[in-house]
């Protein structure tokens, strides 16, 4: 069982490689990858619930708001959480995200498992960046994108 | 199975009650006479259906990977693997199937079959097809996984590509009388699931043994899925807690989920009391079947979807909870479409302005979340006919009758 300790070693190491590849930041939807770096499984359904971990700073998590309580059961690396409600774009909150924390430019590392929409939400409302796979430098960073994805929070209220 | 449900089976059966199938359950029987699977010709028909709507679009082709979207129009069922397999289909003239692998022996409704040897050469025989099509503008599904359209692109110099939901949403969206009736008989399982569950509800079970009986109950009918049950207090998160449960008297229980049937998804919560409610309860109860009521009435042809959702949401506002999204009160959309996906498009939700047509299949789910006490669902699936809405199921009467 890994501790929050693990997890922010984990993603300082994922930082490092972003820094080595040449990204600002990586974009995650739920599955291998996120659950690697921060433990948190979530099923991924059309309610988009994403991470966004930057080169510098903290994670931002952007998820939907009336999925927060439960959330917060789940996440323990990061404290930085963003609703979006079920009128609002959450591609909007990614794009302020990465604003925020400096990504104003140059490439972003988008998780190959993430779905087109989501991809294309993003662009839409970051279209300065340039959306390359994150694979080289989690597979780098020392990611195990063998594990399944999955867990709670299928989409089915 | 989902992870949830296999969680809540294994939970289940380490506590010895997979083995001790309860009566109610046990005399269930299969459900699936008569079922009739979708037709190629109306698979032919649906992909003319795109085509004409890629025209309307100006988009050249559209990509698809293993997924729903590919069902519907082949009937064909991949998994999105390791190793990439996808269809593109043109504005005009027949399929291009590019599988690696086993999915080779399964595109349906012809077309050509360029089975490709790794996911370089897939990639290449992709944006060979693209090229092939004369595709400037290409849509992708919005399911294809980022890797493979990163893959796609990067063979397709020069293409711009775009969402593909204008061309597949757009047939997905209207339901054929075939379709609503696989739709019927996966509700109709549904509701037989969970009565035969509820007759199993008893003082100290658990949530997960409660989950476990609906999905016994299901595989008893001849249908796979699951669904989650939540006690008490915790009904008032839309989507439960991992915090554990035991069932007292006096608590709520909500349970949401459903089957498939050919692939249609149903979708059903009812929320009923155990033991005797409150006045509280009650209250609340009843408001949220009002709410219920006012979504369904405004499901009308012509009507916009954005007020479907209103008029659950002013229910529930006079009644003295939210407004808008705020707790306690409703803090999601009033409904969803479904189909092959049990979220799919289009919702009922503020900002869409998707005018209601006839075929159109939606839940109509306004939950009342009252964090700290409890919360209040009440799911059925309607579909729109050119006189009005339908419900598939007929609506919980009561709080301590869950079934009409």
């Amino acid at each position: 069982m890994q501790t929050t300790d693990d997890f922010k070693a984990r993603i300082k190491k994922a930082q490092d490689a972003m820094k080595e590849f040449g990204l600002g930041a990586i974009v995650l939807e739920p599955g291998a990858a996120m659950t690697y770096l921060t433990g948190v499984r979530w099923g991924k359904s059309e309610r988009s619930f994403i991470v966004v971990i930057p080169a510098k700073g903290e994670p931002v998590w952007v998820l939907p708001g009336f999925e927060e309580m439960r959330a917060r059961e789940l996440i323990h690396v990061g404290d930085d959480i963003r609703v979006w409600q079920e009128d609002e774009s959450p591609f909007a909150l990614v794009a302020q995200a990465l604003k925020d924390r400096g990504v104003a430019q140059g490439r972003v590392g988008m998780d190959d498992a993430a779905r087109f929409f989501v991809y294309d939400g993003v662009r839409k409302n970051a279209s300065m960046l340039d959306y390359v796979s994150a694979t080289p430098a989690l597979k780098s960073a020392g990611v195990d994108m063998s594990q399944p994805a999955g867990g709670r929070g299928r989409g089915k209220q | 199975m989902n992870r949830r449900v296999f969680m809540a089976v294994a939970a289940a059966g380490a506590a010895g009650i997979a083995q001790d199938v309860p009566e109610a359950i046990r005399k269930l029987r299969p459900m699936l006479d008569g079922v009739v699977p979708i037709t190629d010709a109306e698979r032919r028909a649906r992909i003319d259906k795109a085509q004409r709507l890629m025209g309307e679009n100006k988009l050249g082709a559209i990509v698809l990977e293993g997924g729903t979207s590919l069902y519907y129009f082949t009937g064909t069922r991949w998994n999105q693997g390791e190793r990439i397999s996808a269809m593109v289909l043109p504005a005009k003239g027949n399929l291009v199937w590019i599988p690696q692998g086993a999915d080779a022996k399964t595109t349906r409704m012809g077309g050509d079959v360029r089975v490709a040897s790794s996911d370089e050469d897939a990639y290449k025989k992709i944006g060979q097809a693209l090229k092939d099509a004369g595709a400037a503008r290409v849509g992708v599904e919005e399911r294809v996984r980022f890797g493979v359209f990163d893959g796609i692109r990067k063979e397709a110099p020069g293409v711009e590509f775009s969402s593909a939901d204008a061309v597949t949403a757009g047939c997905r969206m209207i339901k054929s009388a075939a379709e609503i009736a696989l739709l019927q008989r996966a509700n109709d399982i549904t509701i037989e699931a969970y009565r035969a569950a509820f007759a199993t509800m008893r003082e100290g079970m658990s949530n997960h043994e409660l989950s476990a009986n609906i999905q016994a109950a299901f595989s008893a009918l001849g249908a796979r899925g699951g669904a989650m049950a939540i006690f008490g207090k915790y009904t008032a998160f839309p989507h439960g807690s991992i915090a554990p449960q035991q069932l007292r008297s006096g608590d709520l229980v909500l349970i949401d989920d459903g089957v498939s049937v050919e692939g249609y998804q149903s979708d059903i919560t009812r929320t009923v009391i155990f033991g005797k409610p409150t006045d509280r309860q009650r209250y609340v109860w009843d408001l949220e079947r009002k709410a219920q009521d006012a979504a369904l009435n405004a499901a009308q042809p012509g009507a916009t979807c954005e007020s479907v959702d209103a008029a659950a949401r002013n229910v529930i506002t006079k009644g003295g909870f939210g407004p808008g999204y705020k707790t306690p009160g409703l803090p999601h959309r009033t409904g969803h479409g479904i189909g092959l996906d049990g979220h799919e498009w289009t919702n009922f939700v503020k900002g869409n302005k998707t005018k209601i047509q006839p075929g159109m299949c939606f839940s109509d789910e306004p939950t009342i979340a009252i964090y700290g006490e409890f919360g209040v669902r009440l799911e059925d699936c309607l579909y729109v006919t050119e006189s009005g809405p339908r419900m598939f199921t007929k609506q919980s009467p009561a709080i301590d009758q869950p079934f009409g």
